[in-house]
This record gives structure tokens, sequence and C-alpha cells, in this order.
């Protein structure tokens, strides 16, 4: 039997959408949910801090959509945090690591890391937009790869606006 | 049965529903209501008709107080807010490329019809006008619906973009104004101007409407990169606004995308009128439409991935975040999804091109190739729909040492998929010079050598294009992004100069073979039906991702979506929403091809012989 060719037509374009809707089905399926807010204590321990800090990297911070940790080779688009918290300490000469990590984050452009191209926002400001506190908490999270945090909450910071 | 005792029966049952149904109603309504009293009973009127006029009296009060607070969000029924607006603006878009595609290559074709004098030209430049006005109407009135649901859904959002861009809508309207009136007069004035004069129409209509095009690119590249606003969103520089970072990269990329998804659409018109025909002279015309329309479709989509890297460079530019979520982040698979449909972009024309091979004679020197071609193409498409990492389970993953496979996970990078699809675009090319040369012989002293250098040059750049692939893997990253510029340089190179060497070569040539159009299967039709299809679907999916990379943003960083929507749905939920977009588009357009196709039907009542229009216009009757 000869088919009229609107049908065959019709199932053409229905069947080509049918599968390409069933391939869009094969990869993974992610909802991707605004960044929650992490609320914070005003009287957080250094080691409250760490994992308050390790939140706000992985959400709100958006920092390991570029950032690895632990991941080595010339394949990398931008610096592994590994032993961050040790290299921050003399990565700027006359400048301790509490001071070096907050430049990078309020004005990453100031020091690019040599190899690497900059790129990394200003993490203050939208879209990404953290809080003074939370930076507090990721300079502490920082400190604790490879170093020894010594961050605290009441830690002032150059660039801080809020109270 | 007694036929009282039925009727008896009914009336009970009947009591008994209205009794249920009443006392369901008063459990429902379990709402508080405080006692009304009234305070003075008007004359005449019964205490409870007054306590009504109270009740009214109380809420217009209580509606009068309430202190105006204009909405920031409303909801649309069933489907919600996102997925309409998402519906209708695509299919806007869609119809928007369709009439800005369609009016250049209509001028190109009638400008070659003019010069070298074939009434052909000028016919099938008419064919292709025939499409426009109803398409037309569908863009103005998808562009007034999607105008009413953003005012509707998104009230604060649409003031802030009239806060932002209200100085461009009266340029905007004006030149839809002027697109209206350029494009009916390019198309009722077929045959009725002299040809200078209906080829500058044709000329301003292809202006204007790319001048509409940029000012509304303005607005979606504003919401993705936003300039020219402070970090709270107030309007500092309107122009920057205007020209921010994105601006001139989509303006590119859809000039060409527009003209490969309207060639796409036009040959899918021949490709129907080709299934449809009556006579041989009615199917070589047609095969010959969808020849053409499908030759403007691959030659603009040959550069558009290059179009696409400078978009994407400039996303890059703009925010590295979003740069990284759009290729490595929540969106990467969405790239898989895209190799999928290039892959049978390119392996459809390509398919397309071998079947074409088949109406010329003196297609043997040539056809040994294919398979070739066939392997290249593969491959090719192979390594670029290869994921960076696969889904495994726990056992797997172990098996393997990671998410990444020991072997293919090194073809899931950037490195491997640009090389491939450069190399898939040279071979395509290829299929589309043997195409060309089928059933010619040059002439000219120097062809050997030509032949020569033609090879060498594809040679020596597919080489280039892979040794740099591989050179990526073994520099780091900032070099390693940089080296897509010379591949596609060269690959650009490749193209331009065996053009150019084939042109001067072929000059002059010696026919060995006739081309018989209309002597082709009519598998190759429907291939050119699913590259439409294919081609509208990947409008649909790169549509989903640039606007989708804003994530729970209206406008990147400045304004947030405070929406119930604004989360980003799953990718197998996009292309669910996508696929219903390309259906129902393809019926719209069903609809535009069948009211193109009157034309050429014979008058009602008439005896059968007296066609009007198309056999009677100017297109036919060699106005030019």
């Amino acid at each position: 039997m000869k088919m009229p060719v609107s049908l065959n037509v019709v199932l053409l374009v229905v069947g080509s959408s049918l599968f390409y809707t069933y391939v869009g089905q094969l990869v993974p399926q992610k909802q991707l949910m605004p960044p929650a807010e992490v609320l914070i204590a005003a009287d957080l321990t250094t080691d409250q801090m760490v994992k308050v800090g390790f939140e706000v990297v992985q959400q709100k911070g958006l920092c390991l959509t570029c950032h690895t940790v632990g991941k080595g080779g010339a394949g990398l688009r931008f610096p592994d945090l590994a032993g961050i918290g040790d290299r921050a300490k003399s990565r700027k000469p006359g400048m301790d690591d509490v001071h070096y990590l907050a430049e990078s984050l309020y004005h990453p452009d100031v020091y690019i890391v040599p190899g690497f191209n900059p790129g990394m926002p200003v993490i203050n400001k939208p879209p990404i937009g953290l809080t003074d506190t939370e930076i507090l908490c990721v300079i502490a999270w920082l400190q604790s790869l490879g170093g020894t945090p010594s961050v605290t909450m009441t830690t002032k910071l150059p660039d801080q606006t809020q109270g | 049965m007694n036929p009282r005792l039925l009727i008896a029966a009914a009336v009970v049952v009947l009591l008994g529903l209205g009794g249920a149904v009443r006392v369901y109603l008063a459990l429902e309504n379990q709402a508080y209501h405080p006692p009304v009293r009234s305070t003075q009973v008007e004359q005449g009127a019964a205490p409870r008709e007054q306590a009504v006029r109270d009740i009214a009296k109380a809420t217009e009060t209580k509606a009068k107080a309430k202190k105006y607070e204009p909405p920031t969000y409303r909801t649309f029924p069933v489907v919600g807010s996102r997925v309409a607006v998402w519906i209708v603006a695509q299919l806007h878009l869609m119809f928007a490329a369709f009439v800005l595609a369609v009016p250049m290559f209509a001028f190109i074709i009638e400008l070659i019809g003019y010069f070298n004098g074939d009434k052909r030209y000028n016919k099938l430049a008419y064919e292709f006008a025939k499409l426009l006005s109803t398409s037309f109407s569908f863009t103005a009135s998808f562009g007034g619906f999607l105008t009413f649901l953003l005012i509707m859904l998104y009230p604060a959002f649409t003031n802030y973009m009239m806060e932002i861009f209200s100085w461009t809508f009266i340029p905007y309207v004006m030149l839809f104004f002027a697109e209206a009136g350029f494009l009916y007069s390019y198309y009722y004035g077929w045959g009725k101007f002299h040809p200078v004069v209906h080829l500058f129409l044709g000329l301003g209509l292809n202006l204007i409407g790319t001048g509409i095009m940029f000012i509304a690119d303005s607005w979606a590249s504003f919401m993705m990169t936003p300039g020219g606003v402070s970090d709270v969103g107030a309007l500092i520089d309107p122009w920057a606004a205007f020209d921010n970072f994105t601006w001139m990269p989509i303006n590119i990329h859809r000039f060409i995308g527009n003209i490969a998804f309207g060639g796409s659409i036009a040959a899918a018109y021949a490709a129907w009128k080709f299934l449809g025909a009556k006579s041989d002279e009615e199917r070589a015309h047609y095969d010959w439409m969808g020849y053409m329309g499908n030759f403007v479709a691959i030659s603009a989509f040959l550069p558009l991935p290059f179009a696409g890297y400078y978009l994407a460079l400039e996303i890059y530019g703009y925010n590295q975040a979003l740069g990284i979520m759009m290729m490595g982040g929540a969106f990467s698979w969405l790239f898989i999804i895209q190799a999928v449909l290039i892959g049978n972009l390119f392996l459809a024309a390509n398919y397309y091109l071998w079947l074409g091979m088949g109406r010329i004679q003196g297609t043997q020197p040539y056809q040994k190739y294919v398979k070739y071609l066939l392997a290249s193409i593969t491959i090719c498409f192979a390594v670029w729909a290869t994921p960076r990492s696969i889904l495994a389970s726990v056992s797997e993953i172990k098996a393997m040492g990671g998410t990444l496979h020991p072997a293919l996970g090194f073809l899931g990078v950037m490195s491997a998929k640009n090389t491939a699809v450069n190399c898939l675009i040279l071979t395509t090319y290829v299929s589309f010079l043997f195409y060309r040369r089928t059933g010619k012989e040059p002439t000219v002293s120097w062809a050997g050598i030509g032949n020569i250098i033609q090879f060498l040059i594809f040679a020596g750049v597919t080489s280039f294009v892979i040794a740099l692939g591989i050179y990526g893997y073994f520099v780091e990253a900032a070099v390693r992004i940089q080296l897509s510029i010379p591949q596609v340089a060269s690959v650009l190179f490749a193209m331009v100069a065996m053009t150019i060497i084939d042109a001067f070569m072929l000059r002059g040539a010696r026919e060995t073979g006739e081309t018989h159009w209309g002597k082709l299967p009519n598998i190759s039709q429907y291939v050119l039906i699913f590259i439409a299809v294919t081609f509208t679907w990947l409008m649909g999916l790169m549509g989903y991702v640039r606007s989708g990379l804003r994530q729970h943003w209206h406008v990147y960083g400045v304004m947030r979506d405070q929406s119930l929507d604004a989360f980003t749905p799953t990718l197998g939920f996009a292309t669910q929403i996508i696929s219903v977009i390309v259906i129902i588009f393809f019926a719209f357009i069903a609809f535009v091809f069948w009211l193109s196709s009157l034309h050429d039907k014979p008058d009602w009542g008439s005896d059968g012989h007296g066609s009007h229009g198309g056999s009677s216009d100017g297109a036919h009757g060699g106005g030019h």
C-alpha cells in the first residue's frame, strides 16, 4: 500500500522530533536550583567557618565550576586549589595569606597566577555577590587547604563594606 | 417493568443526587463567615437583602482602601509562565528567521538571473518570495503575542527592559512599517517594475530586515551580558547597553544561522512540491529549487560554527563562569545533543549530494570516493558526540579507574571536538566539490597542476588541523584556547582557495554528461525535509542554551528571577518543549506552504484552464 505524501511528511517530522527528544532523555538529568543562602551566625569558631566556607564554595560561590581541588596537569583552565593555604603565605612578598586571599577574591585581576589568563569574577559583586562574612568563611576554607586557618569572624579586611 | 415505577424511580434518583450535591457544597463551604447584622434596615427591605447589601458595601470599602501594588509576576495557567513565553518566543524567532532569510537569497537569485538573463532564476526567486507574506503576518502575530505575554506575566522585568531600551522602540516600529512596505511591494510588484527598481526593493527589504534584527538582538543579548548599567542595574550608558558584549556576535551568528535555516525550510517546501508533482517539468523545477535551497542552507551552515566560536569567546570574555557553565558545567551535555543534531545534518547533507550525483551523467569518477567520505564523516561524528565523562555504575567507574573512559575519555575534550568539526566541514566541502565537478571535464592546460594544488591544500590543511588538535593536549589552557583560531582560519582558507582554483579550472569545461533535473529518487526529498526538521530543532536547542544560560537571572547579574520558575529545568524537559515547538512550527509552516500552493490552483468555478497568478505574473511572464 502506498502511503500518502502528507502522512509520510507528518510521520517524518514527528518521528525526527521524538528521536531527538529521546536523545535528550539519555543525557544526565539535573535540575539547577538558585543557590541557597547560607545562614552564618556571628559567633562562629574558625573550624565552623571552614565548614561554612566549603558550603559557600560549593553553592552560592560557584567556585568549583572553574576551580579544581587536587587535580594537577597541563589541562587546567584555572589554578587548582590544593595547597593554596600554604602557597598563599608566600605568593606575594610582604603580603600575608589572609590579605592575599582577600585580594584574589575582591580584586582578582591584580595578581594573575603565571600560566593562566584573567577570568575570575569580582566575588562580592553580582552575579556571585558574596557578602563580607561569606568571604571570610571562604578564606578560612582556602587556608585549610594545606595551611592552618587563622581568620576569625572579627578579622577586618581592607575591602569590607558591611559592618 | 411498569413505566410509572421507572419514572418514579428516576425522580427519586434525581432528587437524591440533588440532595447529595447540596450537602456536598454545604460541607465544602467551611470558610468562616462573620455574622452580618444589619445596622439600619431600609424601608421595605427584608433583613437578608439588607445583609447582602451591607456585605457588598463592606467589600467595596475594603477594595477602595487597599493600596495598589504593581505585581511582579502573574501566572499562566496549566503550563506556567516560563513555558508559555518560551514557546511563543521561539516560534516568533523561527518565523522571524525565515522572513529575514528568504529575501536574502531571493534577492541574490534574482540578481544572478538579472545578470545572466536566465528566466529560471527569476521564477525561482519569485517562488521563494511567495512564502513571505503569510510568514510575515505570523512573525508579527507571534511578536505581538510575545509582547503581551511579557507585559502580562513578567511586568516588573518588562518595565525594567523599557527603562533601558525605550529609546529603541520607536525606531524599531518605524523599521517594521518600512519592512512591511518593502516586503509587500517586493512581492506584489514582481514583474511590475523595471528590474533595477525591483532589485532595489529587494535590497531595501534586506537592509531594513537586518536593522530590525540588530535592534531586537540588543534586547536579548543585554539579558545575557548586560552593559551600560550600574551594579544595581541603573542605566548609565544607553549605547553601551545596546552594544553589549554579545550583541555583535549574536548579530553575526543569527545572520548566518537565519540563512541556513531559511534555506532548509525553502528546500523542504520544494521537496513537498516535488513529491506531489504531476509532471516531469514540475519535478525538474522543484528538484532544482530544493537543490538551491539546500545549497544555500549548507553554504551558510559551514561557516556557522566559526560564528559560534566567536559568540562563545565573547561569553567567556564577559564572564568566565558563564562560559564554563555553558561548555563544562550544567549545559555541557546539551552540546552532546547538539553534536547528534549537527552530525545528522552533515550526514544528511552529504547523502543528498551523493544522491544528487545520480542526476548527472558521468558520475562514476567520483562515486568511488563516497565510501571514504562516509567513513570520514562517521569518525568525526563519533568523536564529536563523545562525552567528556559518561554515566556509569559504581563497578563500571571502578573498572575504568574514574568517570573518564581510559581511551575514549581523551576524545571528549575540546581539542578533539574542534578537530572533528573542522574535518567534518572539510569533508562536506569535498562532497560539494565532487558534486560540482560531476559531468564536467576541465579544458584548461593547467588542469593537472590545479588538481594537485587542490589536493595539497586539502591534505595540508587537514594535517595541520589534526596536528593542532594533538598539540592541544600538551599545552596549558591559555595556549590551547587560542588554537581553535588557526584551525578555523586554515579551513576557511582551504575552502576559499579550492573554490577559486575550481572556478578558474572549470571555465569553458567540456560537458561530459547532462544534468537531468527531477530524475532523483523520492528519498532525496525526504532527506531535505529531515534536514529542515533538524535545523529547526537545532535552532530551538541553541535558543534554549542562550536563554537558559542566565539560570536564575532575568538579566544576568542585574535582575534576579524571583518567580516560581527561577530554577533551570532538566535537559530532558527542555527537549520535550523544543519538540513541541518544532511540531507547532511545522504545523504553521505547512499552512504557509498550502497557502502558497493555492496561488497555482485554478480559480473556483473555472474550467480548469484559467489558472491565475502563477502563470500570468511577472515571474513567468518575463517581466524582467
